[in-house]
């Protein structure tokens, strides 16, 4: 389709001059929006809203069997794994060893105390899972050949879901289990 | 190495050709049987991208039913042909995502390039790499069309498929280099010959897309040669995931933008004249593909945020380069948004909003690309909110996702290249246009389709329904506990099936019927390339050219660039994965019949 032709008086129209002047001040924003952006997530990381994995040699990875964050998948006998649920530690905090298989996890149900550090480490015995904790900022990634740690806690009772959302096969859909969240002893 | 303008020089005078504001004239080509062989391979790739674009497009509704909670999966017609949500999803994604898009970009961005420069390019090696993509095609649909490499998109190993179809989707992806090398070497040709010229804009624009393309499949390409081929023919005890993933992402991100710069290239330079408008700033426009071509690469990592063993501070440089990406898709909005105030100035429009109206809105064409670009607003804000390191773990992997990408990739891309057909396709074979209104009405479906299937996908998302899983066949309560409270988005998503149903018939009836029609118009007559006017053009020599200009024209230079910035950002962090690499075996987990599953220990 062409330009219609005018039907009223030409119009003034739009000239390099305007456009250039308007062009930067948006380049200005754009940029100043970006790091800002940038400024605002390093922020919310670094005062701990989100529950950081732990990479190589982090904290947890003094492990048995599990070196720079990795673990044979085929070989879980002698690693933590072998049983997988919750310690409580003597001070006072939790650790859960998990073990994502097609299509459940291990441990089925965990209970974990409200208000208490909890460690999670979790590493799958096949294919790619994820481990998602409804509600929560909790999401991450469950790979064969490697563990995931973080550190979160939990500040109200109740029971949670967990979803595996990262696609393992036929039965995906039905990969769930529960965190029951207690809330602490008086 | 292009010819370098002369810097040490004092800054020459500003002086632009009187007829640079002018639309630009493709050069003619003489050769009319090269011309109808350049036009006839074109169509052929685009014709091929929408065959695939049907059938993918045929298998959306029945996603967007399980999303609503109904499981058509387990129909006795449909499950002769399908064997599960899975496969169904698969081919929905591979076809959609890599099969149309591919094949669409490689005719549409040859044959641009090619007309701009009036070049003569060698037709038996474009016809070649024709035929190489769709022997790919063939060998990989193979597996998928019998449940044998139902790995959704990602295809993430341990998950094993057929090796048919690794194999044929690396053949596919290497056409496309062939395609990208052609107009590359093209333009290096047409630089010795024009030294001291600036590329052409439509030019410039498509060498910096395929240089950015041959950037950005490195990591597709290192994954399948160097770990998924050797894996699944048993030349290594097992698969690192992980490594495989990085790669993936290498190429998976940038790909995103290997689709969406297509589609900007049309809404710089041709949309200006479909909607009877001026382009804003070539200068501007070559800045924004530059900053595509350097910063588009070296951010794949923020899909990785939930793997472990990648250091966080990694995940953070990419994020904060993911957040730069933003800026030239910005200045994209203020240039088309430009251009489109102009255009409907220049067709009476007065006032601040009520000069709208007077844009031609019974244009299929520039309708399809108004509502892409409208669609694409969501999709960029839902894109920075996904890359970011804070907010991803709330929305990662869930139905969040897919409705974030069906209005950027579903919509502005796949919208705008539709909308292209309507003239491109008469433009290459000299047909009409059939039911300009039916095409019109596919447009608006399409696009309210979309809303209602974001809408609905953001929102089941944020209450936690995780994406790809077939939700509607789920059994234990807990799961219906969850998703209680999400009928009023599952419904959303369900009615946004019929609508895009409805839309994808209507268009491909105007699409099939257009192409199946005779020949009556001289193609390169009746609907010439569209190319605008411009207020601010770059002019044709660099020595007069401003400084923005001979900055971004050097772009063999800029490309070593792109590749040093990318081996920075994942040089380091692949190092570190290959060094630890852990090997696992594979795993099979998708057919149906539980007892054949499970892991090849002997591996």
């Amino acid at each position: 389709m062409t330009q219609s032709p005018f039907k009223q008086s030409p119009v003034k129209r739009l000239t390099h001059a305007t456009m250039e002047k308007y062009e930067n001040v948006w380049f200005g924003i754009a940029t100043a929006m970006s790091v800002l952006l940038a400024v605002a997530v390093f922020a919310s990381f670094v005062s701990g809203t989100v529950p950081r994995l732990e990479g190589e040699g982090g904290a947890g990875h003094h492990l048995q069997g599990v070196v720079n964050g990795r673990v044979d998948p085929r070989n879980l006998a002698g690693t933590p794994f072998s049983k997988p649920g919750v310690v409580d530690n003597a001070d006072g905090t939790q650790t859960v060893f998990v073990v994502a298989r097609a299509f459940a996890f291990d441990p089925g149900t965990i209970r974990v105390k409200a208000g208490v550090p909890v460690t999670f480490h979790i590493t799958s015995g096949d294919v790619l899972h994820g481990y998602y904790v409804e509600k929560t900022n909790i999401n991450v990634s469950v790979i064969p050949g490697q563990v995931s740690s973080f550190t979160t806690t939990f500040k109200t009772p109740g029971p949670l879901n967990i979803v595996c959302d990262e696609y393992c096969g036929t039965g995906h859909h039905n990969m769930l289990n529960k965190i029951i969240v207690e809330a602490p002893q008086p | 190495m292009t010819v370098s303008p002369p810097y040490d020089t004092p800054a020459p005078q500003r002086t632009l050709e009187p007829d640079a504001y002018r639309a630009r004239v493709a050069p003619a080509i003489g050769d009319a049987a090269y011309l109808a062989s350049l036009k006839k391979v074109t169509q052929y790739y685009v014709a091929t991208a929408f065959i695939a674009l049907f059938i993918g497009v045929l298998l959306g509704p029945l996603q967007a039913f399980n999303y609503a909670g109904i499981n058509v999966y387990e129909n006795p017609i449909l499950k002769a042909l399908l064997k599960s949500y899975y496969q169904g999803l698969s081919l929905h994604g591979v076809l959609n995502a890599l099969v149309f898009t591919q094949f669409f970009i490689s005719g549409w961005l040859l044959y641009l390039p090619t007309r701009d420069m009036g070049a003569r390019i060698n037709m038996k090696f474009a016809w070649g790499t024709y035929i190489m993509m769709t022997a790919g095609l063939l060998i990989a649909a193979v597996p998928l069309l019998l449940n044998k490499a139902t790995l959704l998109y990602t295809f993430y190993p341990p998950m094993e498929g057929h090796w048919a179809f690794y194999v044929g989707a690396t053949i596919m992806v290497a056409a496309s280099l062939l395609v990208a090398g052609q107009v590359v070497l093209t333009w290096v040709g047409w630089k010795k010959q024009n030294p001291g010229q600036v590329t052409p804009l439509v030019t410039f624009m498509s060498v910096s897309l395929w240089m950015m393309w041959l950037v950005c499949s490195l990591g597709l390409v290192a994954e399948a040669l160097l770990v998924l081929l050797p894996w699944v023919f048993g030349l290594r005890p097992g698969v690192d995931p992980l490594i495989a993933k990085t790669l993936f992402w290498w190429t998976g991100h940038a790909i995103v933008y290997f689709w969406l710069l297509p589609a900007y290239i049309s809404w710089y330079a041709f949309l200006p004249k479909q909607a009877g408008g001026r382009i804003v700033s070539e200068p501007l426009a070559r800045l924004t593909f530059v900053m595509f071509l350097l910063n588009s690469t070296p951010v794949g990592i923020h899909h990785q945020y939930a793997d472990p063993n990648i250091s966080n501070t990694w995940k953070m440089i990419h994020m904060f380069l993911t957040f730069l990406v933003a800026i030239p898709s910005l200045l994209t909005a203020f240039s088309i948004a430009g251009s489109l105030e102009d255009a409907a100035r220049a067709r009476g429009g007065r006032g601040l909003f009520g000069m709208l109206t007077h844009l031609p809105w019974k244009d299929p064409v520039v309708v399809g690309q108004i509502l892409a670009m409208v669609s694409f607003i969501g999709g960029g804000a839902g894109g920075i909110i996904t890359a970011s390191f804070a907010f991803s773990p709330v929305i990662h992997n869930t139905a969040w996702i897919p409705g974030h990408f069906h209005i950027t990739v579903g919509t502005a891309v796949t919208q705008t290249f539709m909308a292209i057909a309507f003239w491109l396709v008469p433009h290459l074979t000299g047909k009409r246009l059939v039911a300009p209104k039916v095409a019109l009405a596919s447009m608006w479906l399409w696009f309210i389709g979309m809303m209602f299937f974001a809408v609905g996908m953001h929102w089941e998302g944020l209450l936690g329904v995780p994406r790809r899983a077939l939700i509607s066949a789920v059994a234990l309560p807990i799961y219906k506990e969850g998703y209680m409270h999400s009928q009023i988005p599952m419904a959303l998503t369900g009615i946004s099936g019929v609508i895009l149903l409805l839309a994808g018939l209507s268009f491909f009836y105007v699409l099939f019927a257009t192409l199946l029609s005779p020949r009556v118009d001289d193609a390169e007559a009746a609907t010439p390339l569209p190319y605008s006017e411009t207020i601010s053009p770059a002019g044709r020599s660099l020595r007069g050219a401003s400084p923005l200009v001979r900055a971004t024209e050097p772009l063999l230079a800029l490309w070593v660039v792109a590749f040093a910035l990318v081996a920075l950002m994942y040089g380091p962090v692949l190092m570190r994965l290959t060094q630890n690499a852990s090997l696992v075996p594979g795993c099979n987990y998708y057919t149906t019949v539980q007892s054949e599953v499970g892991c090849n220990e002997q591996r």
